[in-house]
């Protein structure tokens, strides 16, 4: 496939994956922390076509499930109550897009609950939550990136501009950062920061440590091209006329720049989306009840949901798309540049 | 009348790359000095590593000598303030040798040649347009090609639009470096022709910085020789080429490859 | 040789700056052990005074730093509030531990991924290869934490390994040999997690250079010799493709002690990292600070040695740093 065609592809990819995730009020049958405790790890339920009595049904349903007789925690479904697949249903309220008030849903069920991937301790949805979840580890991933890049631009921007004792100080500065193992730095730098905060302040938190990890890179990059663009002459031939640096910097440096900013953007958001959910799954992150895909994980850590309830283990596998669809992304993007360097696709940490 | 350009003692340091003592520097101009009366055209003739473009980039004020003046209609540029030099800029314009690196290949030709107006803030948006299509007439880009970016553009397409973006701000003096030593011969001829014409018609003076004295020859005035810096050897162009008083310009001229039967002859574009 | 002291005397100012990236931290940020204590209505103000006082929590911090330094330099890391013991012990134990679950990795991974790589190179474009070369793009898809956990749940579901931890109950009235089944058995399934994260980006950086180097023209010249393929491979091939290897190789050691920090906690190996984890949440400064300067160690050392190796091997190298 030629270039252009691959980068398309991915990009289309990615983008219907967002949407889905951008979505998740409209694709979730229920509202994310809505408990049921009468119905705690149920497994995930199946939907049929075919009753028992192998009559074919046109409208897909489901059988809820039962506590078998004389266990507390194994299910058996309830074949006698058939509750019937609805589309398009109107459901609980939630904002479309953070704003629009909506009530539709893609399905849903007049009553009974239907778990498609299973429920957790509190009997709440896990495919709702790890729609929603999506939505907060993703934007996590989306902002950390941003302001990893926008940092990293800046500094690396300003070192091969002006060169000489700047380059030299943030250039250092940076093989610092380089050094240091990111892990360890970015629970350092959470968990000195206050422990228990509100969601939304703790979501802030993370995208700040995230994005003041891993900014040393896209430094480097920049201040290469930058270098390298500095001496053209079409430069020179601009200051010629009169330019100011903040022209030159801003119409022919910049510009060149671009496609590192971008090819780094693909490279990073995973590995930040992937920073957010250790941090949530550890405890650092974004706290109950918001629903994140770190957090989602966190009940692993008990034995015996690790025994039991294995469909708690699905969020982790919901990430995996995503970093499918940025992996190809990335290295279409660097194929397209012509810089393909397998360097660039090093392990997932920024260091 | 005094000359338009003059140079005096004109020193240019560079600190080598490769310091054996703190002292250690190469001296690219070694004193070097010439004048150009106006509306001439004096040809720089040397060896690669002689000095010539750091000559050419100290003239159109890109570089900051290490000693010695520039004399610009009178005024000592080297003594100006920055924002006063800005202002002097448009009268000196540079004409690089490699097009490829001196025009932003994803610019279009008609933003190149109006960039100097958009960052000397002159004119509407529409008069910059207006202008440099004028311009890009002068020099022979038509219409259709103003729209095409620069990495499109041929070689000889791409040295023209360069004259043209140097020509916008209708400056006084124009160097050229080397501008047409990556052409090939034809264009080089097409070329050549059409800065005469401009000079004529436009009252340019030209310092035409080349490592052929045949072409020298034919668009110079005056030539002056360089070599490791210096000016060794400078007069009319007759003079030079028929009795050569330096070693250097006897290697030089020992060195361009000649023709028989003499001149290139032009080809009327 | 001056080349390698000057390389030494910046990792050394690597340290010290982290060192005091790290001190400095602690104090801009808000919070330390004592505040919990505080809290805590059972122990009285002068007790929490006085035990600030005991740790010096209450000296600025400069002071605080040069302390730290002195401390240091006669070979003692501090004091943990946590644990209310030496730092240095309680580091040590836990390194030995992380350092034999990473050593294992990495000896492992690089065995695997040498031959896995010459020969994906070898048979470059063809079908071997391009399996290769999907599953490596499967693997790398993979975030660590997913495969961490997916390994963990495959063990308690199964029952093949156990699900954490060192040694079995008991350990110590093991014979020898059970001794090392024992431990193999705890050490297969972080060791695998570290394995298989690591092992598909080696893969591909032996098969691309390895893949570069078989097009030159004097391997071709010493096929035409007529030496023998796997000499040919191995002896020639992946000599002349070692440089970017060996810094891989010196990146793999200085991550020895920072590099397995999830893994250890996920799989509950008495690491590094379950220790340092613990310590940040209870902000125990002077095991942390250690902590991050034991990983710092192994980080700089290990581009320290990779400098050493490349110095040692590649001929190039040593005469471009003595012509300086």
């Amino acid at each position: 496939m030629t270039p252009p065609r691959r980068l398309t592809r991915w990009l289309v990819a990615l983008v219907v994956l967002h949407c889905v995730v951008a979505g998740a009020g409209f694709f979730a049958p229920y509202d994310p922390v809505e408990q049921d405790r009468d119905h705690p790890y149920l497994p995930p339920m199946r939907v049929h076509l075919m009753d028992v009595q192998h009559h074919f049904h046109s409208r897909p349903f489901f059988y809820p499930l039962r506590l078998r007789e004389g266990s507390f925690d194994q299910y058996q479904e309830d074949t006698a109550a058939a509750v019937p697949l609805h589309f398009f249903i109107r459901g609980a309220d939630y904002p479309l897009l953070g704003f629009l008030p909506s009530r539709a849903h893609l399905f849903g069920t007049d009553g009974t609950r239907i778990y498609l991937l299973g429920s957790d301790a509190y009997g709440r949805d896990q495919l709702s939550r790890i729609l929603f979840g999506g939505q907060v580890s993703l934007l996590a991933g989306l902002l950390g990136a941003g302001v990893t890049l926008s940092l990293g631009a800046l500094i690396g921007l300003a070192a091969g501009y002006y060169g000489g004792w700047r380059d030299d100080l943030l250039m250092r500065t940076a093989e610092l950062f380089l050094a240091l193992p990111w892990l360890y730095l970015l629970f350092a730098l959470r968990a000195f920061l206050p422990l228990t905060v509100s969601p939304l302040e703790a979501f802030l938190l993370v995208v700040v440590v995230i994005g003041m990890v891993g900014w040393a890179r896209p430094a480097r990059l920049v201040r290469g091209v930058v270098l390298s663009v500095k001496e053209r002459d079409f430069v020179r031939a601009a200051r010629g006329f009169g330019a100011s640096d903040m022209y030159l910097l801003r119409r022919h440096i910049l510009p060149e720049t671009a496609s590192v900013l971008l090819t780094q953007a693909a490279i990073l958001v995973p590995q930040f989306v992937l920073a957010e959910m250790t941090l949530s799954f550890l405890g650092l992150g974004v706290p109950e009840p918001t629903a994140s895909w770190g957090n989602l994980l966190a009940s692993l850590q008990q034995y015996s949901v690790l025994v039991s309830y294995w469909w708690m283990y699905l969020p982790a596998l919901a990430i995996v798309p995503f970093f499918l669809g940025y992996l190809g992304l990335a290295s279409a993007l660097q194929q397209r540049a012509g810089t393909y360097k397998i360097d660039e696709q090093s392990s997932w940490s920024p260091t | 009348m005094q000359p338009l350009l003059r140079v005096e003692n004109l020193v240019k340091h560079y600190a080598a790359v490769r310091p054996a003592s703190p002292k250690d520097k190469f001296a690219a101009l070694d004193g070097v000095s010439l004048s150009i009366p106006a509306r001439t055209t004096l040809a720089l003739v040397g060896e690669s590593g002689s000095g010539k473009s750091t000559l050419a980039l100290c003239i159109a004020c890109l570089e900051h000598p290490t000693s010695g003046s520039i004399w610009f209609e009178g005024i000592d540029v080297a003594d100006l303030h920055e924002n006063q030099r800005r202002l002097l800029r448009p009268q000196m314009q540079l004409v690089f040798q490699d097009p490829a690196s001196s025009l932003n290949p994803r610019w279009t030709a008609l933003e190149i040649v109006s960039e100097p107006f958009f960052v000397q803030g002159r004119f509407s948006k529409q008069e910059r347009g207006d202008r440099a299509c004028t311009w890009l007439d002068h020099v022979g880009i038509s219409r259709k090609m103003a729209n095409r970016r620069a990495a499109e553009l041929s070689g000889g397409q791409k040295q023209r639009l360069a004259i043209a973006r140097a020509l916008a701000l209708e400056p006084k003096l124009i160097v050229l470096d080397e501008a047409l030593s990556a052409l090939d011969y034809s264009v080089q001829a097409q070329i050549c022709n059409l800065l005469l014409e401009l000079q004529s018609s436009l009252g340019l003076t030209y310092l035409f910085i080349t490592h052929d004295f045949s072409m020298a020859a034919h668009v110079a005035d005056e030539i002056a020789v360089m070599d490791h810096g210096r000016i060794v050897e400078t007069g009319p162009s007759e003079k030079i080429l028929r009795s050569p008083a330096h070693d250097a310009t006897r290697s030089l001229l020992a060195a361009t490859p000649r023709v028989p039967e003499a001149q290139p002859t032009l080809v009327n574009s | 040789m001056r080349y390698l002291l000057g390389r030494t005397l910046h990792a050394v100012f690597l340290l010290f700056g982290v060192s005091l990236l790290t001190f400095l931290f602690s104090a801009l940020t808000p919070g330390n052990y004592f505040d919990e204590m505080r809290l805590n209505p059972q122990i009285s103000r002068e007790t929490v005074a006085a035990l600030r006082a005991q740790y010096q929590l209450d000296r600025p911090l400069p002071v605080r730093y040069a302390h730290w330094l002195n401390a240091v330099a006669h070979g003692e890391l501090g004091f943990s509030f946590a644990y209310n013991s030496p730092v240095g012990p309680l580091l040590w134990v836990r390194a030995r531990n992380t350092l034999l679950l990473t050593i294992t990795a990495t000896l492992l991974a690089w065995l695997l991924a040498l031959p896995l790589g010459v020969w994906s190179a070898s048979r470059f474009g063809r079908a071997p290869d391009r399996v290769l070369s999907w599953t490596t793009a499967t693997l790398l898809v993979i975030p660590d934490l997913v495969l961490a956990l997916g390994l963990l749940i495959l063990a308690v579901r199964t029952g093949w390994f156990p699900t954490g931890g060192l040694a079995s109950v008991g350990f110590e009235n093991l014979s020898p040999l059970h001794k090392l089944r024992d431990l193999a058995s705890h050490l297969a399934l972080p060791v695998a997690a570290l394995v298989l994260t690591t092992l598909p980006m080696l893969v591909r950086h032996v098969r691309a250079s390895v893949a570069e180097v078989l097009d030159a023209p004097f391997l071709r010249a010493a096929v035409g010799h007529g030496i023998p393929h796997r000499k040919l491979l191995y002896g020639y091939a992946l000599r002349a493709a070692a440089n970017p290897l060996i810094s891989l190789f010196g990146f793999s050691v200085g991550t020895l002690v920072s590099g397995s920090l999830l893994v250890e906690v996920v799989m509950s190996w008495p690491g590094l990292g379950p220790l340092l984890l613990e310590a940040i949440l209870a902000r125990d400064l002077y095991v942390v600070i250690g902590g991050v300067l034991l990983s710092m160690i192994f980080l700089v050392s290990g581009n320290l040695f990779a400098d050493v190796l490349l110095y040692w091997s590649d001929p190039r190298i040593r005469i471009a740093a003595s012509a300086k």
